[in-house]
């Protein structure tokens, strides 16, 4: 007799922001094993950016991978370009770029706490949520002049200026915000349904994360001090206050209470960039065509995002990879399925953020 | 980036004594059209939690020889395989198709030869 | 938790927050939007620089055979970026991003095949144009020959 029972969960389900499939091997209720298919939404962006396109329109058409990391996608391929034509950026420069990422980050945690707080039976926090997001949303859309396809960077610097009417809005919104995220915050850990019964759920042991390379909240819920913006100096984010967050436990729990320090953080780190703003262009010029190879990588929401961008002096590149936070957390997402309740998969799936229009491309 | 040539004899052994588990963060397998029918892939890795630049082990061989994998010390190494094998219609060991692509798709994007 | 609960029974009774558009309220765009890209033909040099930053490449310029450029705009293909604009020798007069919010496609307008005409006639336009001055400049130096040899 078959001791196993397969439960598919999508590739549409109620759960699931983007199509993702799973295969369940379930013996009652608890998960055995996981088969995950994820390539429902692969568009060939890599294959376009290195022949359709010349070296400057790649950064608009990266940004079109993801809608929610628009702005780091675009970053990290600007930012291995830059290293490709030697291009230093000014402080100003770095700045902006730095403010755009961080909102960025805000809003899309923000998003993924509205997601695992649906999963959890609440609905009207959910709601609750979206609705605040929206005042960074405004804010985003006020810096750059679009809501989802921010199209804010390009080589060589920024496409736009901080007003001093937009850098007032930033700091009203923030002020707005603060409040609204202290709340959540104590929703997050006083509330029974959002604190205890997701204490334990979907837990990843330290060694694991190790083992699977995870990374980006998933792995700093677990403990693991990993993180880009420590990793790398093409940002100062020391100036601006920045600090790793880490979590023990690795359950849902610890996932969600980072993304809210983080938040906070960030928050924080706004503040500090819109009042210490330095001077300087917001455009450094540039010439040359990309030689050479180079890697460049960002803290994306969810993660570390990567660029590897090789040119051979023409205006076509030769290669433009692509790795995905979501896209190397998978094999993790696996290991913590297995020996889960089926009943609590959505509320799993929910606190990973999985991002599947940049894990397929 | 440092960058350490390998050959396909000993690819699975200079990165096994290399790794790390709790110090080296592997980011990824990346795979390039070289002249001649050949391929280059590059297996990056970084360190966690330190400025460091990315130390990259580089092997190129022919297209159709199968490639040995790494994901028997490096369990995460698999997705990045299995997109190898889709996107330039490689053979690793171990590494099934069909991530990305069906089996009526256009085969091997990345691959083919460009005019 | 009873704060949840004060706050979801203050829910019930305050004004919901989502916009009755378009019936009831309008969307108000913030100031900067990045809106449509308009032209002015009387101050464009025709140095095709737009088309060649163009990502989608929704600026196309047709060739007339009299050595005119006629522009040519998908508001549906663009992407908003206003890489055009950056790209123009003379932004803001020849080229620039209005705060207009972009059309809506509708079927009967049958946008996309009819822009791919469009596309196809002006590269042929093109092509046309060049070889016609190549075929000039061939006839030119041709009759110039002649003249030499006489």
């Amino acid at each position: 007799m078959k001791k196993t029972v397969e439960i598919p969960l999508g590739s549409q389900h109620i759960s699931l922001l983007e199509p993702i499939r799973f295969r369940f091997h379930c013996e009652n209720e608890v998960i055995r094993d996981v088969d995950a298919d994820v390539g429902f939404v692969h568009r060939g962006v890599e294959e376009a950016c290195a022949s359709r396109f010349e070296f400057k329109q790649v950064g608009y058409v990266v940004a079109r991978v993801c809608g929610l990391c628009a702005i780091t996608h675009s970053l990290g391929y600007t930012l291995a370009v830059e290293k490709l034509l030697h291009v230093s950026t000014n402080e100003r420069i770095k700045y902006l770029r730095m403010l755009m990422v961080e909102l960025d980050r805000i809003h899309s945690h923000m998003l993924c706490l509205a997601h695992t707080s649906e999963n959890a039976g609440f609905e009207a926090l959910f709601m609750q949520i979206m609705n605040d997001r929206e005042l960074i949303m405004d804010v985003q859309e006020a810096l750059s002049g679009n809501r989802v396809q921010f199209d804010y960077i390009s080589i060589g610097g920024v496409n736009r200026d901080l007003s001093v009417e937009a850098a007032a809005l930033v700091l009203r919104n923030l002020a707005l915000l603060e409040p609204k995220i202290d709340e959540l915050f104590e929703r997050f850990t006083n509330n029974w349904s959002l604190s205890l019964k997701y204490r334990g759920i979907g837990a990843l042991s330290l060694e694991q994360a190790y083992m699977y390379n995870t990374l980006g909240p998933l792995a700093r819920a677990a403990g693991l001090v990993t993180d880009v913006r420590l990793e790398t100096d093409d940002f100062p984010y020391a100036q601006v206050g920045f600090e790793i967050i880490t979590e023990r436990g690795g359950d849902i729990y610890a996932r969600n209470l980072v993304r809210l320090r983080e938040l906070k953080q960030s928050m924080q780190m706004v503040r500090n960039i819109v009042e210490g703003l330095p001077e300087g262009a917001i455009q450094e010029k540039t010439k040359g065509k990309p030689e050479g190879e180079a890697i460049a990588r960002v803290e994306a929401p969810r993660g570390e995002l990567m660029y590897l961008v090789r040119g051979n002096k023409t205006s076509i590149l030769e290669r433009v990879r692509i790795k995905t936070p979501t896209f190397s957390g998978i094999p993790a997402m696996i290991e913590i399925f297995k020996g889960s309740n089926f009943a609590d998969a959505p509320a799993i799936l929910a606190s990973f953020d999985p991002c599947m229009s940049c894990t397929a491309k | 980036m440092n960058k350490i040539d390998v050959s396909l004899e000993n690819v699975v052994e200079t990165i096994k004594a290399f790794y790390d588990p709790a110090a080296h963060h592997f980011l990824t397998l990346n795979a390039l059209r070289a002249p001649e029918d050949q391929i280059e892939l590059e297996w990056i890795f970084t360190r966690y939690g330190v400025i460091e630049e990315p130390t990259v082990f580089t092997l190129t061989c022919k297209r159709d020889v199968l490639i040995p994998s790494v994901t028997s010390f490096i369990p995460s190494a698999i997705m990045s395989e299995r997109e190898t094998v889709d996107m330039f219609g490689v053979s690793i060991e171990g590494a099934k198709r069909g991530l990305y692509l069906d089996d009526d798709s256009l085969q091997m994007p990345l691959g083919r030869c460009r005019v | 938790m009873l704060n949840a609960f004060i706050q979801a029974l203050k829910n019930l009774v305050s004004k919901p927050v989502t916009l009755q558009y378009p019936l009831a309220q309008d969307i108000v765009l913030p100031p900067q939007y990045r809106g449509l890209i308009e032209y002015s033909a009387e101050d464009c040099i025709f140095c095709d620089k737009c088309e060649h930053a163009c990502p989608p490449r929704a600026i196309i310029f047709f060739q007339e055979e009299n050595g005119d450029k006629v522009y040519r705009y998908n508001p549906h293909l663009c992407i908003y970026c206003g890489e055009c604009v950056r790209a123009c020798p003379k932004p803001e007069e020849a080229l620039w991003q209005s705060e207009k919010k972009q059309p809506f496609a509708v079927r009967a307008e049958n946008v996309n095949s009819e822009w791919k005409v469009w596309e196809e006639r002006c590269h042929s336009s093109r092509e046309a144009f060049a070889a016609a001055k190549k075929a000039k400049k061939a006839a030119k130096a041709q009759s110039e020959s002649v003249q030499g040899d006489l």
